[in-house]
């Protein structure tokens, strides 16, 4: 586990899923390895009432009825389209259901502007088909087509960056559940076939900004249950990601180094302003360039986190915090400084002289790094 | 009397075995049996005390079709002689009013004219809407119905709500939780306005964390399903003291576990006592046994603990007074979204509720209580009054152990339902744009039941079924108006919008409705209604006209709408056409019959108060004049508001109002001059007074900062378009002189204007003002601010009318004389400046410049303006060149003489100056001027002869050598 940079879900919470599964006595459906409410409850985590001997932690912050909706369908005949904003936790979510369902969350498609039919059904080793001609050895299965041997969940991520007729390949696989290769001779044992096995299903993300772009056909609408994953709003909710996201990443990096609450609660605080001043702003001129999403905020943490740890004194302070705050949000030379500016002016200094504790500092440090910017 | 203490002792014993058991359960769960057996007895206690009350307690819950079914039940059972009910008490006259309405509708209590309160709270409402599916619907129609029953309502008056209401003290904040934001939501949701909303049986955890628990733990999203899920379908059937009794326990458990809020907990222990001193009141003065009453009250004030409580509580609550305020009552139209809104319901939790409550009856086949003639219902044969005789309460068993203890029935939906429901959402959003096909519905049908197995449900609920068809039908974007989250509410009964009926109306609103009988439209009906009225052929209908045109005035946008025909100043249409949606906006017009009996008094209390405002303009109080001659008759108010706008201009120190002021007072003039035989007293002193007002404020407004051209040119618009009239009327010109004279302006947009005026007035030429704009031209420092001047010119055009064609050449002679390096960083000012501040007289200018601009491209070249030929083509006109024309061709002269009958025949030409002449004629001239001057001598002889004949003979020596030398020697 220590030598992957980033360990896929399945491999990061495999003793916790091993347990799930050996306490689980609920029917699963086709060949789950957890039933429905055991992945809920390995994603949203446990409580005191749920009577468990000990506690599984929550993975993913958001409504419990998204979940519910998206097991459902899982459990169904559709596949799941998880639509939203960018950093809205779609392919976290998209991962985690598929480690707790089949314990395989790997067999992604990435979807780009490039992705052509055979990443979705199959292609050829060209130097097997040469020496050997073509056969089931010499052909070589999209993650899709391994998910449908295997009877797992196969995942598609930004199925609107595809085009629509690659898009479309998708449409047969989800009703009919089989892909045919023409290609290979049949002598009536269905070898030109390749059939899902149950528990196949997939799960595509795409991002709502998208839209227009390569918009999805009818026919594929129809085949996918559609669940929007909204924007966080909640502060509670947000604090919650943020310190989970940074307490992993500390981990990866295999830094011991403790984020004190109140620097929570100073970032929380300033991407909040930042945000409504944003919403206020006339023209683009006046707002940031950055969406100012929670992803950007880990990534400040995350940056803040690892100068201190490697630059300075192996605490974060509200100084280095605002640095990394500057200099990740500052994008464009006069515009985004002036805005920082005035934030840090018009906002920061009268609230460090009415609340102090971090805020002085922090005004102190996004001084500086204004001044080392400009 | 004397039972009393028996039935309590029998209920204290019967609980006993519940006692025990939480006891022990406080010992396990809990470190220290203290706080939680506290809690959980005190929960029993509290559930003990109301059971042995010797007045029966029904306690109910808001919307809840449980109760309404179990008090329906109860009442068949129990017929009490008297039902107290907790509601406002002065709501008390309006109820029997509700069987003219389509329910739901609202009670509501309305007060503008507050008296005790902050201003700033006016107007005060408060509503209690009404629901067939309550239990208070239910008591209402019982008690209503059956004779010899009385029906008391004990809760505070709606004065008291304010008065006791500290929230409103909380500056800026609104009024809570129970405020529906107008505004806010669709229009159904808005229905009640901004009024404070009271209900019975209020039933919700006000312990946050308590809240979030149960829903978490009922895998529930809303308060509304978790109490459909866990109180509503349990107690659907259970039996009267079971239903008394979980209610007692839940309103027990959430009042216990009521932190915080101290101020809502004295207005609820305050609400208890003055309800059960009313009760105590009413039980002594009427004699009533109490064994024969019901009271009906919340299950949270049922859990009271004041001292007051019983029949044999402490009678130390002294009722305050009410304050001064006048409260009107009224019914208004309500629906299922707008009581959602207000309290705080999940949307559609009011809908499914009504469906569950139609779903009970026919299970249960009890049957309702329904007020006779209730609009909107079928009819029914009237209730006997079943003499039956009351039941005593009977010793309290122990049912509460029995239901805690069983595992809960859980929701009754059948699988044929379920499948209806799927077709029935999937044909609906269709209907709607969806794709939606019989795939469809079978996904819905098996997620719906996925859905319910992974929230421990045996069965699908509603709000799973909604959850489910969501999921399977809603894709990325909504095709139509609605979405399916909708259609499953209107699916599940859809939203229901009360009405009131006509007998219920106020005055007013009947006033209304029978004014527009004419119309022949069903306007009680929601909707929009087109209403044709041709004037010309049915002149019958201008009354229903005027209504129109006053509903237009005082209603809010959309309720009455004129699709065609206008109605100004002297202006009528023959034919109008009107989109008319009065039955959508019952609650404006029923809430306008609360401002007075009919729509005149309402109108014109409304422009009386908009013109002895405390803010109000003389623009303001012209609008109000406008209006009234518009919609009222007569010249009574008019002439009253013309002398308080007298009053108003006065006492104005800005000219911010002139444009506006200048607009009316030309409107009202143009109309009194077309149709009145002489002026009114104030409209001629009104221009009096304006003559002078803004003679005196137009130095002050020139140099002021804040005074806008527009402003400048509206007041010299007044003082020379009323010029003639208010000279006619005693003003004084030199006033106006004066105050150009004194005008000295540094904005260029000003000083144009001063010009303006100044060649209005006749102490500028038109050449000099020409030669002060081509200075500035040809000043490469003013240029930048050429186009304020032209802004200025433009706005001159309103006072000045004539000086269009010097503006146009203003304009034309910038764009031929400026090198495009400066004019094309100038064209966007100009443009800017002129559409911002001279929009309206734009059209004007654009006028006046195709009058002298060539029409036609080919002639352009030819084209010389005539600002520049003028000095070519008009040559000094002299006054002889006639003259010698006539002499040189006298033929014309004479045939003209000849004409006219004159034979005198040709004078001779006068070759003499003329006033040569005249002197001999009159020598007292001369005379006079001789003696001035001294002469003394005698007048010469007449001057026939030549100059020189006079010269001889002055001077005789010289024609002797004249002479000598034509003789010759």
């Amino acid at each position: 586990m220590s030598d992957l940079l980033r360990a896929p879900a399945e491999i990061k919470y495999a003793e916790e899923l091993d347990w799930l599964e050996s306490i689980d006595d609920d029917p699963k459906p086709f060949s789950w390895r957890l039933s429905p409410k055991m992945v809920r409850l390995f994603i949203l985590g446990s409580e005191r009432a749920d009577g468990l001997d000990r506690e599984v932690s929550q993975k993913w912050f958001g409504d419990r009825s998204f979940v519910e909706r998206s097991i459902v369908t899982l459990a169904s005949d559709r596949g799941l389209l998880l639509i939203g904003d960018p950093g809205t936790g779609k392919s976290w979510l998209a991962e985690l259901l598929s480690a707790a369902i089949c314990r395989n969350s790997t067999l992604v498609v990435q979807g780009t502007a490039g992705t052509t039919e055979d990443h979705i059904k199959y292609s050829w080793n060209v130097s097997m088909v040469i020496a050997k001609g073509q056969s089931r050895e010499s052909m070589i299965p999209s993650p899709i087509m391994t998910a449908m041997e295997a009877g797992v969940i196969g995942r598609f991520e930004e199925l609107t960056r595809s085009t629509s007729d690659v898009q479309d390949a998708l449409i047969s696989i989800l009703s009919e559940k089989y892909i045919s290769v023409p290609e290979l001779q049949s002598d009536g044992d269905g070898d030109n076939i390749v059939f899902a096995k149950p528990g196949f299903s997939v799960i595509a993300t795409a991002n709502s900004r998208d839209r227009g772009v390569n918009d999805l056909s009818s026919a594929l609408k129809r085949r996918f249950n559609f669940v929007r994953i909204p924007v966080v709003t909640n502060k509670k909710s947000e604090a919650e990601i943020v310190r989970f996201r940074t307490e992993e990443l500390l981990r990866r990096h295999q830094i011991e180094l403790e984020v004190p609450p109140t620097l929570l609660d100073v970032l929380l605080q300033s991407f909040a302003d930042l945000r409504a001043s944003a919403a206020a702003a006339g023209s683009d001129d006046e707002k940031l360039e950055s969406a100012l999403s929670t992803a950007e905020q880990i990534g400040v943490l995350e940056d803040a986190v690892l100068h201190s740890n490697f630059f300075g004194e192996s605490t974060l302070t509200a100084r280095n915090l605002a640095a990394s705050l500057v200099g990740s949000l500052a994008r464009r030379e006069p515009e985004d400084l002036a805005i920082l500016n005035k934030y840090l002016h018009g906002v920061v200094e009268p609230r460090g002289k009415e609340e102090g504790g971090s805020w002085p500092e922090f005004l102190e440090g996004g001084r500086e790094a204004i001044a080392k910017l400009s | 009397m004397s039972k009393v203490p028996e039935s309590r002792a029998a209920a204290a014993t019967s609980f006993a075995s519940l006692r025990g058991q939480l006891h022990e359960a406080a010992d396990r769960f809990a470190d220290g049996p203290e706080a939680l057996e506290g809690i959980l007895l005190g929960m029993v206690d509290d559930v003990d005390r109301a059971v042995g009350e010797p007045l029966e307690i029904f306690p109910v819950c808001h919307h809840s079709p449980a109760s309404a079914l179990a008090m329906a039940r109860r009442l068949r059972e129990k017929q009490p002689k008297v039902v107290y009910l907790e509601l406002c008490e002065d709501m008390a006259p309006l109820l029997t009013e509700l069987r003219n309405c389509r329910l739901p509708v609202a009670v509501q209590a309305f007060a503008s004219e507050i008296d005790g309160f902050p201003a700033e709270w006016a107007p005060l409402s408060v509503v209690a809407p009404i629901t067939e599916a309550s239990a208070e619907y239910q008591a209402i129609a019982y008690a209503l119905d059956t004779p010899g029953v009385e029906l008391v309502l004990v809760d505070r008056s709606c004065d008291h709500v304010f008065q006791w209401d500290a929230r409103h003290e909380q500056a800026g904040e609104s009024t809570g939780d129970d405020t529906a934001g107008p505004g806010t939501g669709p229009v159904e949701a808005a229905l009640h306005g901004e009024a404070v909303g009271v209900e019975i049986g209020d039933l919700r955890p006000r312990f946050a964390e308590l809240e979030e628990h149960l829903l978490r733990h009922g895998k529930v999203r809303h308060w509304s399903e978790w109490w459909h899920q866990y109180v509503e379908i349990p107690l659907g059937d259970s039996d009267h003291d079971t239903y008394r009794q979980v209610m007692f326990l839940i309103g027990s458990l959430f009042r216990r576990l009521a932190p915080g809020d101290g101020e809502r907990v004295r207005v609820d222990e305050d609400r208890e006592r003055y309800m059960w001193t009313r009760m105590r009141e009413h039980l002594t003065t009427t004699g009533t046994d109490p064994a024969d009453c019901l009271y009906v009250c919340g299950a949270f004030h049922a859990a009271s603990r004041v001292e007051e409580f019983g029949v044999h509580g402490a009678d130390s609550f002294t009722i305050s007074p009410r304050t001064d305020t006048r409260w009107q009552y009224g019914l208004i139209p309500s629906s299922h979204a707008a009581i959602e809104a207000q309290f705080g319901l999940a949307s559609g939790s009011v809908s499914i509720a009504a469906t569950q409550w139609a779903k009970n009856l026919k299970r249960t086949r009890v049957k309702p209580y329904r007020l006779q003639g209730q609009a909107g219902t079928k009819k029914e044969r009237p209730t006997k009054a079943a003499a039956r005789a009351a039941v005593a309460p009977a010793a309290a068993e122990d049912q509460l152990s029995g239901f805690l203890s069983r595992p809960p029935v859980l929701d009754t939906l059948d699988e044929a339902e379920l499948l209806g429901w799927s077709v029935d959402i999937t044909r609906a959003a269709r209907r709607n744009g969806y794709l939606a096909s019989t795939a469809d519905a079978i996904a819905v049908f098996e997620t719906s039941i996925l859905l319910a197995g992974m929230r421990d449900r045996a069965k699908p609920t509603p709000y799973d079924f909604q959850d489910a068809a969501i999921t399977c039908i809603e894709k990325d974007t909504v095709p139509g108006r609605r979405d399916v989250h909708r259609l499953v509410e209107i699916m599940m009964g859809g939203d229901r919008i009360g009405q009131v009926g006509y007998d219920a109306l106020p005055p007013l609103a009947r006033d209304v409705h029978d004014r527009l009988a004419p119309l022949e439209l069903n306007l009680q009906q929601r909707g929009v209604r087109r209403a044709l009225l041709d004037m010309a052929s049915h002149p019958e209908l201008r009354a229903c006209s005027d209504v129109l045109w006053m509903l237009r005035r005082l209603m809010p946008a959309g309720a009455a709408r004129p699709i065609m025909g206008e109605r100004r100043l002297g202006e009528r249409s023959i034919q109008e056409s009107w989109d008319l949606s009065l039955g959508t906006h019952q609650r404006a017009l029923i809430e306008l019959g609360y401002e007075g009996v009919s729509l005149e008094q309402v109108l014109e209390q409304r422009l009386r108060r908009a013109a002895y405002g405390p803010q109000a303009t003389t623009a303001d109080v012209l609008a109000a004049i406008e209006d009234a001659t518009l919609h009222l008759a007569g010249r009574r108010l008019p002439d009253e508001l013309g002398t308080r706008a007298l009053e108003v201009l006065a006492a104005e120190r800005t000219v911010d109002g002139a444009p506006e002021v200048l607009r009316r007072v030309r409107g009202l003039l143009a109309y009194y001059r077309t149709h009145e035989p002489v002026l009114p007293l104030w409209i001629e002193s009104f221009v009096k007074a304006g003559y002078a007002h803004y003679c005196t404020l137009l130095p002050m407004a020139f140099t002021d900062e804040d005074a806008t051209a527009r402003q400048v040119a509206a007041m010299l618009g007044f003082l020379f378009s009323m010029e003639s009239l208010a000279l006619s009327l005693g003003c004084d010109r030199t006033q106006l002189e004066l105050a150009v004279a004194q005008s000295h302006p540094q904005d260029p947009a000003k000083t144009a204007l001063l010009w303006a005026a100044q060649v209005q007035l006749g102490t500028l030429s038109r050449e000099q003002l020409r030669s002060r704009c081509d200075e500035l031209l040809a000043n490469p420092l003013v240029v930048p601010s050429y186009p304020h001047y032209l802004s200025g010119f433009v706005h001159a055009l309103e006072p000045v009318p004539g000086l269009a064609d010097m503006v146009v050449e203003a304009v034309s002679n910038a764009f031929g004389r400026l090198p495009d390096a400066v004019l094309l960083p100038w064209l966007p000012v100009l443009i800017t400046t002129l559409r911002s501040d001279a929009a309206e007289l734009a059209p004007l200018l654009v006028r006046e410049a195709g009058r002298i601009f060539p029409a036609r491209l080919a002639a352009l070249d030819a084209w010389v303006p005539p600002w520049r030929q003028r000095p070519a083509e008009a040559p000094a006109v002299r006054a002889t060149d006639g003259v010698s024309l006539l002499s040189a061709h006298p033929a014309t002269c004479d045939a003209l003489a000849e004409l006219l009958g004159c034979t005198d025949g040709w004078a001779p030409a006068d070759t003499q100056p003329r006033g040569v002449s005249l002197l001999p004629a009159h020598p007292a001239t001369c005379d006079v001027l001789a003696e001035l001057l001294g002469c003394d001598a005698p007048w010469a002889p007449a001057a026939r002869t030549p100059g020189t004949a006079t010269l001889m003979a002055r001077h005789p020596a010289t024609a002797q050598a004249l002479a000598a030398l034509l003789t010759g020697p």
